[in-house]
C-alpha cells in the first residue's frame, strides 16, 4: 500500500547586500567573529532600525522572478521570543503583509514540467550564529541582522525528486537574479522541508514532520525519500506519526528526531512601530522591473537561438551563474561561441572541479581565455598547443606572452613550409614509395616529420596539403 | 534665559551649575551621575552654536557614549553608553555642556518620581511633595535654578506633567520632529523627546537645535526646521483658543479653576477668542486603559533586549535561558515586571483582538475626535493637572474616578495623536506652581509657541525658580 506524499518547502535565503537589513554594518561571510556589528545589530538600548533599500530591491526582484504579486506598501512586524541568538528579543519580519504573494515556479522532473505554487515571500533579518562546545556557547553576531527573504511554497510537491528539482530551481532563480549566493553548505540558502502522507483520495492532511538543516540538493531528495519510507512504515504498522522536527543523517541515510513540537509557539506578532509603512513609488518599482536580471532559462534560450549552441551545451553553461557569466564575458571579447562552449565544458570545468573553485575569472581572466580561443580559431596555434598554453595561463600569464616565450606561433608561410617539406621528402625515399603504393599511413608519418623538424610550429593542415602536392610531383 | 544671550564666562557659568546641582543633590536627589565637563567647556569656548557654553542636563535614558546610561533600572546600572544619541550629538554640536544625567521613573514608566532606581526625587518647592514623572530629575534641576535647559522624554505626559508641578516650561513637539535614536524607549509609537526651559523664548530656540530629520530614525520628519525664535510673536489678537471642557468639568479644585479662568479672561482682553470644545466623554475616559495597553505591549517587546547576555547586569545561570531569566528577574523592579506581564498578556495571540488591537482602534477614534476638536481653532488648552503636586506620601488617588481619568490623563492625547503639546506655568496655589497645557495641530509648533508666549506675558510666570535652602 502506498500513500500520497504532500511536501511544502520553506527557503531562507541571505540577500547579497553590502549592509544589513536594518543597520549600516557590513554583511560578512568568513570575517572574524563579532567584527561586522554595530550597536543596532547587538540590540543596544535606544537603537532603531533603518530599512535597507537594496534589500527591498532584491526582494521585489525575487518576487517578480517567482511570479508573485508585489505588495507596494512595505510593512514590518515584530516576532517576539527570547533566545540568546536574537539580540533585540524580537525579529523584525513581515508576518501580516509579505512583499510577495501568490506566485509560482515551473520545475522539470524527468522531462515533465510541473508548476509549484509560491504562497508567500517576505523580508526579515537573520539571527546571530551560535557554536556550542560542551558547556560553553559562543555567539558570533556578524550574521545578526543580515537581510533574508523567506520563500514558502504551496504544498504542491509530491516526491523527493520534485523537492530536489524545486530547490534547484529556487537556487537557479536566486543566483541568476543576483539575489543571493545560494550556498547551501555555507548557510546562505537554508531549506526546511515539511512532509506528510495521506491515503490517495483523502482530502485532509496527515501529521506534518519538518526536516531542517539540509545542506545540499542531493540531501533534500535523500531526506525526503528516507522520510517517506519511515512514515509509510509507521502507518502500515497502524501507528501514528508524531509532529516533530527532524534532521537528515548522511551516514545512516535516515532522518533523526531533533525535537517534538507540542502546540504552537505564540510569537505575539504586532506591527513594528519604528518602521512606518513605506510605499514603493512607481518610479522605484519600474526601475527594478526594468533591470530584472535574465534567468538561467532565458540565457539558455539565447545561447541556443542566438548563438546556435546545442541544448546540451547551453544547459551546462547555464547550470551556474559563474560559468554563464564567464562564457558571456569571453564571447564578449570576440571569441567564437561554439569554440568557447567546447573549451569551457571540456577543459575549464575539469580544472575547476580539480581546484573546486568556480570563480573562473579569478584564475583566468576572460580576456586571456578569449585571446587563446581566437588564436586557435585563426590557426595561429594548434589545439594541442592551446591545451599547453591554457595550463600555463592559470598562473596569470597572458596566452600571447606564453606563445611568444615558447616560440609556438604556427608557421603558415608557404615558402618556409615548402623548404621543410622538400627536406623531409629528400630524406625519406622509403615513405614516398610507400605512399605511391597506397599506404595512407605514410602521409601521416611525413606530416609528423615536418612537425618535428619545425619544432611543432608548422601549420598541420597546410603541411599536409603541400606534402600531397609535392608527392604528386615525384 | 539663554535665548538672545551670549554666555561670556562659560567656565564660571558651568561650574556654578555643577556646584548648585551638587549642593542640592542631598535634598532633591534629581541627578543620577555628574559628567566630566572640562573637555566640553573647552570645546564650547570655540563654539558658535546656539547653546554655546550652556550647562544642561540629560534624562538618564539618553545615550551618551562612554558615559553611564542607566534608564534608572538595575539591569542597566553598569551600562556605559556605546554611542551618542542623535540629540546628544546635536546638543554637543550646538555648544551645550552636559553636566549630568538626571533621574527618571524606571524606563520612563511612572508619573511620580518615586519609581527611580536612585530613590525618590523631591519637589524643590516643597521637599515633601512629588515633582511628577517620569522626566522628574530634569524638571527639578531646571526648576531649582541649577540649569536653564534639560532634556526629558514624554510617552504619556512625562514632560508636561512634571513641568506643571515645578512651574516651568515643558515641550513635547510633534511626533517625528525630534529624532528618537539613542533614547532608551518606553513605547515607540508614543515616545517623544521633550525638554524643559524656564521661558517660551528658550523653548523656541531649543527646538531649532533639536529638531530635524535623522536617517537613523525612520519615523523622523523631513520637514524643514523653522526659525521658531526669530518668528516668535506673542500677540494674541485674533487667536482662536479652544478650551477642553471635559477637563474643566472634571476638576474639583476651585483654586485651579480660578487661576485658569483668570488667564482666559486676560486672553480675551488681549484679543483672543475663546471656544468651548467638548469631546466624547466615554471615549475620553478610555484614554488611560488604552494608553496602558498600548504602552505596556510595546514596552514588553522594546525591553526584551535587556537579557543580560550582551551588556548590562548579568545574573549567572546554568544555561543561557536561565541566565536570561535570572538577569531579568533581578534586573527589573516588581512594578516593571508587572507592566511586562500586562504587556505580554495584551500581546498574546488569544488576547490581542480584545486588548491591543481594540486599544489601537480606540486610539484611532480618539485621534479623530482630537483632530475634529482642533479643526476650527489654533490651540486646545486645559489645566495640565487638576491640582498642585501631590505629597510623596499620597498614594490614595482614586484611579477610576472621572477626576483622575480625565483631569489627570488628558495630555496623553498629545501622544496618541503626536500633536505638539506644551505646558507653561499659569500661577501658584499656596506657593505651589501649577501649569496650563497648550496643544496645536501637527507641526504647528510656531503657533503653539506664539500663543504660549502671549500667555506667559499675561501670567508673568517666566524664569521662575524655587528657593532651595541648601
Amino acid at each position: 500500500m502506498s500513500f500520497e506524499v504532500i511536501i511544502g518547502i520553506e527557503i531562507h535565503c541571505e540577500l547579497k547586500t553590502k549592509t544589513k537589513m536594518f543597520s549600516g554594518a557590513p554583511v560578512s561571510f568568513g570575517n572574524l567573529p563579532n567584527t561586522c556589528v554595530n550597536e543596532i545589530d547587538l540590540g543596544h538600548p535606544g537603537t532603531l532600525p533603518s530599512l535597507n533599500k537594496r534589500a527591498v530591491e532584491l526582494a521585489i526582484t525575487a518576487s517578480e522572478l517567482m511570479n508573485c504579486e508585489v505588495d507596494r506598501l512595505i510593512r514590518f512586524d515584530r516576532k517576539n521570543y527570547y533566545y540568546s541568538d536574537l539580540p533585540k528579543g524580537f525579529q523584525i519580519t513581515q508576518q501580516f503583509h509579505p512583499i510577495g504573494r501568490g506566485g509560482y515556479v515551473d520545475i522539470d522532473v524527468d522531462g515533465v514540467s510541473k508548476r509549484i505554487g509560491i504562497n508567500r515571500l517576505h523580508m526579515e533579518e537573520d539571527t546571530a550564529k551560535q557554536f556550542h562546545h560542551g558547556d560553553v556557547t559562543w555567539i558570533d553576531f556578524n550574521r545578526a541582522g543580515t537581510p533574508l527573504v523567506e520563500i514558502v511554497s504551496e504544498p504542491d510537491i509530491r516526491s523527493g525528486k520534485e523537492a530536489a528539482a524545486f530547490v534547484e530551481k529556487m537556487k537557479s532563480l536566486l543566483e541568476f537574479g543576483d539575489i543571493s549566493d545560494v550556498k547551501m553548505e555555507e548557510g546562505s540558502l537554508r531549506c526546511d522541508v515539511n512532509i506528510s502522507l495521506r491515503p490517495y483520495g483523502f482530502e485532509g492532511y496527515g501529521t506534518k514532520v519538518e526536516i531542517k538543516n539540509l545542506n545540499s540538493v542531493n540531501n533534500v531528495q535523500r531526506a525526503v525519500e528516507a522520510e517517506i519510507v519511515r512514515q509509510t512504515e509507521i502507518y502500515l504498522k497502524g501507528e501514528s506519526v508524531v509532529q516533530s522536527t527532524r534532521r537528515y543523517d548522511e551516514t545512516t541515510r535516515k532522518t533523526v528526531l531533533m525535537r517534538k513540537k507540542e502546540g504552537t509557539v505564540d510569537y505575539k506578532y504586532f506591527p513594528e512601530p519604528n518602521i512606518p509603512p513605506v510605499l514603493i513609488s512607481d518610479e522605484f518599482y519600474s526601475r527594478v522591473i526594468s533591470q530584472l536580471p535574465k534567468t538561467a532559462q532565458q540565457r539558455k534560450d539565447a545561447y541556443i537561438n542566438q548563438l546556435g549552441l546545442s541544448d546540451y551545451d547551453a544547459s551546462i553553461l547555464t547550470s551556474g551563474k559563474d560559468l554563464s557569466d564567464y562564457f558571456d564575458a569571453i564571447v564578449g571579447f570576440g571569441a567564437p561561441s561554439k569554440g568557447t562552449a567546447n573549451w569551457l565544458i571540456s577543459e575549464v570545468l575539469s580544472v575547476a572541479s580539480l581546484r573546486s573553485d568556480k570563480k573562473f575569472a579569478d584564475w583566468i581572466q576572460p580576456q586571456h581565455m578569449a585571446d587563446l580561443l581566437i588564436m586557435v580559431s585563426e590557426g595561429k596555434i594548434s589545439g594541442k598547443q592551446a591545451k599547453e598554453v591554457f595550463l600555463d595561463m592559470i598562473n596569470g600569464e597572458s596566452p600571447k606572452d606564453i606563445v611568444a616565450k615558447k616560440g609556438m606561433a604556427q608557421v603558415s608561410d608557404e615558402g618556409q613550409l615548402l623548404s621543410w617539406v622538400t627536406e623531409i621528402l629528400n630524406n625519406n625515399a622509403q615513405s614516398i614509395e610507400d605512399y605511391k603504393n597506397g599506404k595512407d599511413r605514410a602521409l601521416g608519418f611525413l606530416v609528423g616529420q615536418v612537425m618535428k623538424l619545425s619544432k611543432g610550429k608548422a601549420n598541420p593542415a597546410m603541411t599536409s596539403e603541400l606534402l600531397v602536392q609535392e608527392l604528386s610531383k615525384r | 534665559m539663554f535665548a538672545n544671550r551670549k554666555i561670556e564666562n562659560i567656565e564660571q557659568e558651568v561650574m556654578e551649575a555643577v556646584s548648585l546641582a551638587r549642593k542640592q543633590q542631598p535634598l532633591l536627589n534629581a541627578m543620577v551621575s555628574f559628567m566630566e565637563v572640562d573637555e566640553a567647556i573647552s570645546e564650547a569656548k570655540n563654539s558658535n552654536g546656539k547653546m554655546a557654553g550652556l550647562p544642561i542636563v540629560l534624562k538618564d535614558n539618553v545615550l551618551t557614549k562612554g558615559v553611564r546610561t542607566t534608564g534608572s533600572v538595575q539591569i542597566l546600572d553598569n551600562y556605559i553608553g556605546a554611542y551618542d544619541a542623535t540629540i546628544t550629538k546635536k546638543l554637543k554640536d550646538a555648544g551645550a555642556v552636559i553636566i549630568g544625567k538626571s533621574a527618571l521613573d524606571g524606563l520612563g514608566m511612572g508619573g511620580t518620581g518615586t519609581n527611580c532606581h536612585t530613590g525618590f526625587v523631591h519637589n524643590p518647592y516643597d521637599l515633601n511633595r512629588m515633582a511628577g514623572g517620569s522626566s522628574v530629575g530634569s524638571a527639578v534641576l531646571v526648576a531649582s535654578g541649577a540649569v536653564a535647559f534639560a532634556i526629558g522624554s514624554d510617552t504619556g505626559d512625562s514632560v508636561r506633567k512634571p513641568a506643571s508641578f515645578v512651574g516651568i516650561v515643558g515641550v513635547k513637539p510633534t511626533y517625528g520632529r525630534i529624532s528618537r535614536y539613542g533614547i532608551i524607549p518606553y513605547a515607540s509609537s508614543l515616545d517623544h523627546v521633550g525638554y524643559f526651559t524656564r521661558s517660551v523664548e528658550d523653548a523656541a530656540l531649543a527646538l531649532e537645535v533639536l529638531a530635524g530629520r535623522d536617517d537613523k530614525d525612520m519615523t523622523s520628519s523631513t520637514r524643514e526646521v523653522e526659525d521658531y525664535l526669530a518668528n516668535l510673536n506673542g500677540d494674541l489678537r485674533g487667536k482662536k483658543i479652544g478650551i477642553l471642557k471635559n477637563v474643566i468639568d472634571a476638576i474639583k479644585k476651585d483654586q485651579t479653576l480660578a487661576l485658569f479662568n483668570e488667564l482666559i479672561e486676560k486672553c480675551v482682553n488681549a484679543g483672543a477668542t475663546v471656544h468651548m470644545i467638548n469631546m466624547d466623554q466615554t471615549r475620553l475616559q478610555a484614554c488611560l486603559p488604552v494608553y496602558y495597553i498600548i504602552a505596556n505591549s510595546e514596552a514588553t517587546a522594546n525591553h526584551s533586549n535587556l537579557d543580560g547576555v550582551r551588556f548590562g547586569m548579568q545574573e549567572w545561570g546554568d544555561s543561557l535561558e536561565e541566565l536570561m531569566t535570572n538577569s531579568r528577574t533581578k534586573g527589573f523592579s516588581f512594578l516593571l515586571r508587572k507592566r511586562f506581564v500586562i504587556g505580554s498578556y495584551s500581546l498574546a495571540d488569544e488576547n490581542q483582538d480584545l486588548l491591543l488591537r481594540k486599544a489601537q482602534k480606540v486610539r484611532r477614534l480618539l485621534v479623530e475626535d482630537y483632530k475634529t476638536a482642533l479643526s476650527d481653532i489654533d490651540v486646545l488648552i486645559a489645566p495640565a493637572s487638576g491640582d498642585v503636586a501631590p505629597l510623596l506620601t499620597d498614594t490614595s488617588a482614586d484611579q477610576l474616578s472621572a477626576r483622575y481619568l480625565i483631569a489627570e490623563n488628558h495630555m496623553v492625547l498629545g501622544n496618541f495623536s503626536g500633536y505638539p503639546s506644551m505646558t507653561i506655568p499659569m500661577g501658584k496655589i499656596d506657593g505651589l506652581p501649577i501649569g496650563i497645557n497648550i496643544t496645536a495641530k501637527p507641526f504647528e509648533e510656531q503657533v503653539m509657541f506664539d500663543i504660549a508666549l502671549g500667555m506667559e506675558n499675561l501670567t508673568g510666570c517666566k524664569n521662575m525658580t524655587a528657593e532651595v535652602n541648601v
